[in-house]
């Protein structure tokens, strides 16, 4: 069985993956606003990550959520890197699993702010 | 059709129990024997701190409640859900201390005795009763069990749910009597602009000329289907729709995960401030309360707040004030339908004796609909199996990847006041080190003030 992992994209993220092809694989939620990009993840492979990960789960649609946001960052950044959806993907986010875990470990204590005005609030 | 109007305070008159002259507040302090509140812990973590409870009592949140309940009346509120005055009222609310404490204290009946918070004076209470209590007999009692509640308790209630720990973690010996505070605490930023107690919120009602008002109950940072259900709710009203939304946050023992209660309260604020809402017709504020997540026996103490702060109607959602799956997930909806007679509640809370004036208006969800291109209320659109459903999970998600989250889930400003918070603490949800903070800082500080001691 294929399960999935919905990468979420922001104005920066669209803007990282211009030009790479991926723009066409793109699908929308909420009229539009919401863009992501899908990755087919084999049985085996989501195994492997669940098994890396324990607070992650697969969800009624099969997705695969509450996986570290070290996971998904690395994952995004090897999507542009490689210009692809496919396995390798994964792979190579694979050898620096635990330089992942290790920033995950990390993260129910700090996570990076992103980098925004908030001077109005 | 009748023209609605402010209801009264549950009980006739807000409670008023804040001395704000310094020489009589000293002259009441003077000589009492001092104890420091403690939290009520659990695991090494705080789930709850009865300063909060002071408070809410003493500003008149909770009014008719004026104190630290007698044995008596904690038997007919667990029993009937009434206080000893006939009024309805959910929960036992009582000042509990351990035996050690009790022994070196030496107090008793006819005692008066001085609450330390933060080092400073606080509060005074005026004890007329000591006894014991179980807390493991409380807390069951307090939520039902699926023998003696079989309407809407599923389950027995057990550690996981935290208003039944907050219950079963009580110290056994219990001081009952009046509570009075002596000096009143300062709100912290970004509390202070939000702090409403009842009677300043009804005269800033009238200023706006809000006769009739709809409260929004909320422990969230809100995101757009929120928004959307605060619209349409306020739709209700009389002749015309609601003039006001009140939007009253619970604020009190954080567990992990939650959304700071800054971030939940300046979010809220920039609904209106950026005029998704306009303020004219929304307004922010909060109550402290250790929420017990009681869903229908925790609807009642939202009705009676928001009644005392002035709102006619109340937002009633599924799962209401609830966590795990203890309750029927429509309990609350159920106990403003039509009650529930093994809590007391043989008609809806507002149809009894003694009951509240207002007026509910039970929500079902909001979603988007892709064919409608709009939020949608789950009961009117018909495109259900296109629905898509603004989960709290897919929006934590975002935020924790720090992706800007479009304005069709979360208003840009709404997600920059999470990222204020998330600057200050290095995280967007409440972490350890939050924890520690929310523990030792509190909401409030206390000025200095000197008393004689006891």
């Amino acid at each position: 069985m294929v399960h999935y992992i919905g990468l979420l994209l922001d104005d920066s993220r669209l803007e990282a993956i211009k030009g790479t092809g991926l723009e066409e694989k793109l699908t929308t939620l909420f009229g539009g606003q919401v863009k992501q990009l899908i990755m087919e993840v084999p049985e085996e492979v989501s195994k492997k990550i669940l098994a890396e990960f324990p607070n992650a789960r697969i969800d009624s649609r099969s997705f695969l959520e509450d996986l570290p946001v070290a996971f998904k960052r690395a994952l995004f950044q090897e999507v542009v890197n490689k210009k692809s959806l496919g396995a390798e993907v994964i792979e190579a986010v694979f050898q620096k699993i635990d330089e992942i875990k290790d920033l995950a470990a990390k993260e129910s204590e700090y996570i990076p702010p992103p980098d925004i005005d908030t001077s109005e609030i | 059709m009748v023209l609605l109007k402010t209801p009264p305070p549950h009980g006739g008159n807000l409670v008023d129990r804040v001395v704000r002259n310094p020489d009589r507040a000293k002259k009441m302090a003077d000589g009492c024997v001092a104890f420091d509140i403690k939290p009520t812990m659990l695991d090494g973590v705080p789930i709850r701190n009865v300063y909060r409870e002071i408070m809410s009592i003493c500003y008149g949140f909770f009014s008719p409640v004026d104190g630290s309940m007698v044995r008596n009346e904690v038997e007919r509120v667990l029993e009937e859900r009434r206080l000893l005055s006939e009024w309805v009222f959910p929960y036992p609310l009582v000042f509990d201390i351990s035996e050690e404490d009790y022994k070196s204290l030496g107090v008793g009946e006819g005692d008066r005795l001085l609450l330390r918070l933060k080092g400073q004076p606080f509060a005074v209470l005026d004890i007329d009763e000591v006894y014991k209590i179980d807390p493991v007999d409380i807390a069951t009692r307090t939520f039902g069990t699926p023998e003696r509640n079989p309407e809407v308790v599923k389950v027995p209630f057990d550690k996981k749910h935290p208003g039944y720990m907050i219950y079963r973690s009580m110290q056994p010996v219990v001081l009952a009597g009046k509570y009075t505070i002596v000096n009143e605490p300062k709100f912290r930023n970004p509390f202070d602009k939000f702090w409403f107690p009842p009677a300043k919120c009804r005269e800033a009602f009238k200023e706006k000329g809000w006769r009739t008002a709809i409260a929004h109950q909320t422990r969230n940072v809100p995101h757009v289907g929120h928004e959307a259900l605060m619209k349409n709710a306020a739709y209700t009203g009389d002749v015309e729709p609601c003039r006001g939304i009140l939007v009253n946050a619970i604020i009190g023992a954080k567990r992990r995960g939650d959304y700071p209660d800054e971030a939940i309260l300046e979010g809220h604020a920039a609904v209106n401030r950026f005029g998704y809402i306009k303020p004219e017709r929304h307004m922010v504020t909060f109550t402290l309360w250790d929420m017990r997540y009681g869903n229908p026996i925790e609807s009642l103490l939202h009705g009676i707040i928001r009644q005392n702060m002035g709102c006619t109607h109340h937002m009633f959602g599924r799962d209401h004030a609830a966590v795990g799956e203890y309750y029927d997930m429509y309990a609350t909806q159920i106990l403003w339908t039509k009650g529930i007679p093994s809590f007391g509640f043989e008609a809806p809370p507002n149809e009894v004796d003694y009951g509240l004036k207002i007026i509910p208006q039970n929500m079902a969800e909001f979603w988007y609909c892709p064919k409608c291109q709009e939020m949608v209320y789950s009961e009117t659109c018909g495109h259900v199996d296109m629905k898509q459903k603004l989960s709290g999970s897919f929006i934590r998600g975002m935020v924790a990847e720090g992706i800007f989250p479009p304005n069709i889930i979360m208003r840009n400003e709404v997600y920059k006041a999470i990222v204020k918070w998330w600057k200050v603490y290095g995280y967007p949800f409440v972490n350890p080190k939050y924890l520690e903070e929310k523990d030792k800082n509190l909401e409030v500080d206390l000025p200095p003030m000197e008393v004689s001691k006891g």
